[in-house]
């Protein structure tokens, strides 16, 4: 209750602190992070091949809303869709095997994706991205407003929220925890351990499409590092640095993340080498996450004071 | 026909560089159970490296030979100062180590040596082709095949035959009864990750001069190394060279007839292997 007025809070604020647009990202990532989040907080599976579904959601949803002038809500039906497919696709081939291997082979398939969005240049652009999305109005609401947009993307995001953690507390959620804590016993139980991974993987697929679609729309373009491994390897990121063990922890991932990028990005062109460094630090010496770290910092202000 | 011959014989050139790739790659995996996600930087590190010291001692011989050592000495850098501190965190902060760490080092490597690719030309003795009778052939492919051959052979030799060898399978096979032999498992993992990093170093300084500098060259290898380990299991050397070969043939050949499709059919194999072979060429999970 605590957590969902604080979240209700930060929507209204966050577009008087920062410009809508990057209040939108803010959002848009933690969608991203909720998907992976059933994956790797859940379940157990760390994928590093989440950008294969957001950026194919981006580039289907973008190219026809850019070819074919679809709706918003055919546009976003269309990202979900194909986030879900190319996850089933994936996920058919990974959840076969386990630990180390199949965070490789999430990565390799993920640069199967990269290649061929980097090589079909007539539909993609290619290294150019592929710019022109538009953002179609609708019930004479004008989304090219970047506040109304805001407004969209916040209530698709609570939507969100609420529908991962009606998946979460479902049977559905309970075994995939089990799965994430002993999975010869929920086997010996008598599930069948794959087919849950991959319903998984299809689920937070899903998400990654609807935050692919909404990314593509407020920035009017699809770059090739959507569907880049940096792309996948920022979610991680994101999720890990707030937290993966509780259903919170992508969205306040998704603030720092956004925050350090955005601050970084400003001070050199460089700046993934920052980024790098921060990750090295997170592990070193923040693994708790955000929680652990703001712990450890109040511990030691009040033991020097 | 002879388009086609010439081809598969690059494809087998390339093909033993994956081969080492996936090889040093299979060594730190199986051996420190850890996902290394600098092992592309590592390669690429290898090749720049290559070009700094010709540059300064103007002797590729020299290069070649001196390069993957300071590759190894930065991999044995990385495991005793980061790498060891993380072996009971689980791998999401150990992915992420070794992310932050390709991060950095691909970074440097524009920050150092520039964005733009460099070209780097093979020494004069080994410029110009062969006869082969049905094709006209560069030497330095052929040189590097042999070289490829020659560092996979040693590899073997070295775990098959020698007792650290023998110490290492036994570390991938079972960590917890190596250490109650009364191994030092912390020596065994730093040198591990130092010999799997050479193998990186050297791959990257023999593809040099085949296909020039740049920046990306590191992130692309790394898929690449990940698909021989997949598709190889690990620690498997045959199973390394096996899928080595299939992939850089198949990449080659499909080069030939369709030359944007080239690196995207390395995944598409490994793809259409895994349909029909889940557990990889030989079986091994």
């Amino acid at each position: 209750m605590r957590a969902l007025v604080l979240i209700l809070a930060a929507v209204v604020l966050l577009p008087f602190i920062v410009r809508p647009a990057i209040a939108s990202e803010i959002w848009i990532f933690a969608i991203f992070g909720l998907g992976l989040n059933l994956l790797l907080g859940y379940t157990g599976l760390l994928s590093f091949g989440q950008s294969t579904f957001f950026g194919s959601a981006a580039y289907v949803a973008g190219y026809l809303l850019k070819h074919y002038a679809i709706g918003v809500f055919a546009a976003l039906g269309i990202g979900v869709a194909v986030g879900a497919i190319s996850a089933l696709l994936v996920g058919y081939l990974c959840v076969q095997r386990s630990g180390l291997y199949f965070i490789m082979l999430t990565f390799a398939l993920n640069q199967l994706f990269y290649f061929i969005a980097y090589q079909w240049t007539t539909v993609t652009g290619g290294e150019d991205g592929m710019p022109g999305v538009p953002r179609p109005a609708m019930l004479g609401i004008d989304f090219r407003d970047p506040v109304a947009y805001y407004i969209f993307v916040s209530v698709l995001f609570l939507l969100s929220l609420w529908l991962m953690k009606r998946i979460v507390d479902s049977p559905l959620g309970k075994i995939l925890q089990g799965i994430r804590e002993n999975e010869v016993r929920a086997e010996a139980v008598g599930y069948h351990v794959p087919r849950f991974k991959l319903l998984a993987f299809v689920i937070g697929g899903a998400f990654s499409g609807l935050a692919g679609v909404l990314y593509a729309m407020l920035f009017g373009i699809v770059p090739l590092e959507a569907i880049g491994f940096v792309t996948s390897g920022n979610v991680v990121f994101a999720t890990l640095i707030g937290g993966s063990g509780s259903l919170y922890g992508p969205i306040i991932g998704s603030f720092v993340f956004i925050w350090l990028s955005e601050s970084m990005s400003v001070v050199w062109a460089r700046w993934p080498l920052l980024l790098g460094v921060a990750f090295i630090v997170v592990v070193l010496f923040f693994r708790g996450g955000v929680v652990e770290a703001w712990d450890r910092i109040w511990r030691f202000s009040k033991r020097t004071t | 026909m002879n388009l086609l011959l010439g081809q598969i014989l690059n494809g087998i050139a390339t093909g033993m560089l994956y081969a080492l790739m996936g090889l040093g790659l299979s060594l730190i995996t199986g051996v420190l159970n850890i996902p290394n996600f600098a092992h592309g930087a590592l390669f690429a590190i290898g090749a720049y490296f290559l070009v700094s010291v010709v540059g300064l001692l103007g002797n590729f011989w020299l290069g070649l030979l001196v390069a993957p050592i300071g590759v190894a000495l930065l991999g044995l850098l990385i495991e005793y100062a980061g790498v060891r501190r993380l072996y009971a965190a689980g791998h999401d902060y150990q992915l992420l180590f070794t992310f932050g760490l390709a991060l950095i080092l691909n970074e440097l490597i524009i920050v150092i040596w520039g964005p733009v690719g460099i070209s780097h030309l093979p020494p004069a003795i080994l410029r110009g082709g062969v006869d082969l009778g049905f094709t006209f052939y560069p030497k330095y492919r052929l040189f590097v095949m042999a070289m490829a051959g020659l560092l996979v052979v040693a590899t073997w030799l070295f775990l098959e035959k020698t007792r650290y060898g023998a110490i290492m399978r036994a570390g991938i096979e079972n960590k917890e009864m190596v250490s109650l032999l009364g191994i030092d498992i912390h020596w065994l993992f730093t040198v591990a990750f130092a010999l799997g990093a050479y193998l990186a170093g050297i791959a990257g300084a023999l593809t040099a001069p085949i296909r020039g500098l740049s920046p990306g060259m590191g992130v692309d290898m790394l898929g690449i190394a990940f698909v021989v380990v997949a598709l190889g299991g690990l620690g498997n050397l045959l199973g390394a060279i096996a899928a080595g070969l299939l992939i850089g043939v198949a990449q080659a050949v499909v080069a030939a007839y369709w030359t944007e499709a080239s690196t995207a059919v390395i995944f598409a194999v490994m793809a259409a292997v895994l349909l029909v072979r889940p557990q990889g060429l030989f079986g091994i999970r």
